[in-house]
């Protein structure tokens, strides 16, 4: 009789990315947005390659930030439409299992999408970092989180309330603003390699860190809100 | 042994103990707020006063003693009908394949089936959902009306079910607001109307 | 027993307010290089300090909110929330006003206008989860937003302060004030705080009638409405000769003053309008409810 946490919270990552398998059209739609998005900022934004060091930083996360939305807004679509959430909640499990089971499935989700877009971005604008690459990774991995753990959050929100995918970005952008400044200059300081980005990633760590912990304590709070 | 006393906006000042090892039916006209009492008892809404508690612990502790039984099924329309009962089973903390194979055959669904619940039809999805209820021999059984769209011969397995779980000693409280079947099978019943508690008495034969 | 305070505090506050504008635009000393326009100051960072107090109220209260679930502090956290937003919505008008005259430019993202913009937006989306969730769950999600809004503020300050230095840095804030607009400032910083509270109060009522349609929460507030609208129609008679004068500075000041009284009238005509379907809605509850016992509303 395990009900740890951690062991509930891969059963909940296995079953997700096994429906995810098995209706393969949504990840398919994403993809392909994802791809859209890419190519119409950089149709719109069409610089140099010395110039484009500069601000694909937010270019880069701006899209990003759009392709994550898309994906978190349909995260708990599943669970809605077989109104699947009363019965976990009728069960002995923590809900504290169910909710990192989405983060961690959305995570991977949404730097799928990352990978699939920054080599066409590095292709449209002719890119080379200036700094180190491992800096960029982490970055990336630190921003995705930082997004997806909030928008998980407020996406399971947005549930209850009359405008769905709407009300997701009202939500999570205002919170995010921090986070987002400091992924964009992070990643235009190791692109154009002229200052150093460890603050930004110590600053980025230090918001993972406050807001998965505000998640945790709060997520049951709100998905029993009635 | 269950005792409430709640109070929401569809449900008023009800107070209600409840014997272990009954048969309960839940009644009332629509709106009466049969099914949100139900609700509250399963702990998925909250009472603005009052407090619940089974067997004496709360409902967060007494989770594992409580199979719940919603009106819609519930369940993954991408997964079969194992694959579901295997993914609750585990909230429930059972990892092995055994109980809810017996699950399956009580409710008279064959388990070796690989279609998924999106194909099946309404009963086998009401009885799929109440193998879910019962997997972890739960002590106490919440049904919100059960047997409703549900052909008749699914409605018969899940009857006789029912009849067979009473024997051996379990609670069972049943919202529905037909009786048909149930009047042989209740011990009691338990009138709503209008968010308040108007009646309750034993079960007559012959009783509409 | 509370009608009668409401209105002492009414009447002294309208008395603050009057006195402070009249020292601000009349008694203290012109700013060397800014004439009038500065004058805008003295509302500008009254208003910035009213939202703050009403935004840590709102923090305060959904705390409380999430460790008791008392309808009291939902309606609290609701008051701050809505007229910290109405204050802030204030300052972030005013303060570009100010700035076009004074360094030429609307915005600038320094520290602390980015924090305020961050603020503002945050309780925005707050307003916006209030009005848009579901009946049972509002209060809540918004507590717990409100915990998460809170969380934000210092990292807000601190990543601008840290990540955005490429940027020009403009001296703001209180410059070394003289002693005479200091004194003109800690009026008007009176003034706008009580004049904060008392809106703030009115619209907690409003919400509380509306947590119970109860007859007495409404008669109260019917009564505060007319005597709030009111007042800043006085205010307008202060201002009226300086419509004449030709200079520039003058303009910019005025502008200020019609902004922002514009934005604290609106917001009470908004007030007014929800307590006219509040009375609608008790009255059609009456009517039904004649039959009902009356034992349920106890």
């Amino acid at each position: 009789m395990s009900l740890s946490v951690t062991r509930l919270t891969w059963i909940n990552v296995a079953k997700d990315l096994r429906l995810e398998w098995r209706s393969r059209d949504v990840l398919n739609s994403m993809l392909f947005f994802s791809l859209l998005v890419v190519v119409i900022f950089s149709f719109s934004f069409s610089p140099t390659a010395e110039e484009s060091r500069r601000f694909v930083g937010g270019l880069v996360w701006t899209a990003f930030l759009f392709s994550t939305i898309m994906a978190l807004n349909q995260s708990w679509a599943r669970e809605l439409r077989n109104g699947v959430l009363d019965a976990y909640r009728v069960s002995p499990a923590p809900p504290e299992a169910l909710f990192f089971g989405k983060c961690i499935g959305n995570f991977l989700l949404v730097l799928l999408l990352e990978c699939l877009m920054s080599p066409l971005f590095v292709l449209f604008y002719n890119l080379r970092s200036i700094g180190p690459y491992w800096q960029l990774a982490v970055i990336f991995l630190l921003g995705t989180w930082a997004l997806v753990v909030n928008g998980t959050f407020f996406a399971a929100m947005s549930i209850r309330t009359r405008n769905r995918e709407l009300m997701l970005p009202l939500l999570l952008l205002p919170i995010s603003i921090p986070a987002v400044v400091a992924m964009v200059t992070a990643t235009t300081d190791v692109l154009t390699g002229e200052l150093s980005a460890v603050s930004q990633m110590k600053f980025l760590a230090g918001y993972c860190v406050i807001f998965t912990t505000a998640c945790f304590l709060l997520f049951e709070t709100v998905l029993n809100a009635e | 042994m269950s005792k409430i006393y709640g109070r929401t906006a569809a449900v008023r000042k009800v107070s209600l103990a409840l014997q272990p090892g009954r048969f309960y039916v839940l009644r009332g006209e629509n709106g009466a707020g049969k099914s949100t009492l139900l609700r509250m008892i399963a702990g998925l809404n909250e009472p603005t006063e009052g407090n619940i508690l089974i067997y004496g612990l709360k409902t967060r502790d007494a989770r594992q003693q409580m199979g719940y039984m919603a009106h819609a099924p519930l369940l993954y329309d991408e997964l079969s009908g194992m694959e579901n009962l295997r993914f609750f089973a585990q909230l429930y903390g059972i990892n092995s394949d055994q109980p809810l194979v017996e699950a399956m055959r009580r409710v008279g669904l064959d388990p070796k089936l690989t279609r998924r619940v999106g194909q099946y039809s309404q009963g086998m999805r009401q009885r799929l959902s109440l193998a879910r209820a019962i997997f972890h021999s739960p002590r106490l059984l919440l049904l919100d009306e059960p047997f409703s769209n549900v052909d008749p011969e699914s409605a018969l397995a899940i009857a006789k079910l029912l009849a067979a779980m009473r024997s051996s000693g379990n609670t069972i409280l049943l919202v529905t607001h037909q009786i048909g079947l149930l009047a042989e099978l209740a011990d009691e019943f338990i009138l709503l109307s209008h968010g308040q508690l108007v009646d309750r008495g034993a079960m007559k034969q012959g009783h509409a | 027993m509370k009608s009668p305070i409401f209105f002492v505090l009414l009447i002294i506050t309208l008395g603050l307010l009057a006195w402070g504008t009249y020292q601000a635009i009349m008694v203290a000393p012109a700013e060397a290089t800014m004439g009038d326009a500065q004058r805008i100051f003295y509302y500008h960072v009254p208003a910035a300090t009213a939202a703050s107090f009403l935004f840590w109220g709102n923090f305060l209260a959904s705390i409380w909110y999430l460790w008791k679930r008392s309808p009291v502090a939902d309606a609290l956290a609701v008051a701050g929330a809505e007229v910290g937003v109405v204050f802030f919505g204030v300052v972030l008008i005013s303060g570009p006003i100010w700035a076009r005259y004074a360094w030429g430019t609307f915005w600038v993202w320094d520290a602390r206008l980015t924090t305020s913009l961050v603020l503002w937006l945050l309780y925005v989306s707050y307003l916006v989860l209030r009005s848009s969730s579901e009946a049972g769950s509002t209060s809540v999600m918004a507590a717990a937003l409100a915990v998460f809004a809170a969380l934000d503020m210092p990292i807000v300050y601190m990543s601008n302060r840290w990540f955005r230095t490429s940027h020009p840095q403009p001296m703001i804030g209180t410059p070394n004030l003289n002693p005479e607009m200091q004194h003109v400032l800690l009026w008007n910083m009176l003034a706008f705080c009580m004049f904060a509270l008392l809106i703030a109060w009115f619209r907690f009522e409003l919400e509380r009638a509306s947590q119970k349609i109860n007859a007495l929460h409404i008669q109260k507030a019917t009564q505060s409405t007319m005597a709030m609208t009111i007042a800043p129609v006085m205010l307008f008679f202060v201002d009226e000769k300086l419509l004449h004068e030709q200079m520039v500075q003058h303009r910019f000041m005025v502008a200020g003053y019609i902004a922002v009284w514009t934005i604290y009238i609106g917001y009470l005509l908004f007030l007014m309008n929800k307590l006219a379907k509040l009375r609608k809605e008790e009255a059609a509850l009456n009517v039904e409810n004649h039959v009902a016992s009356r034992s349920s509303y106890v």
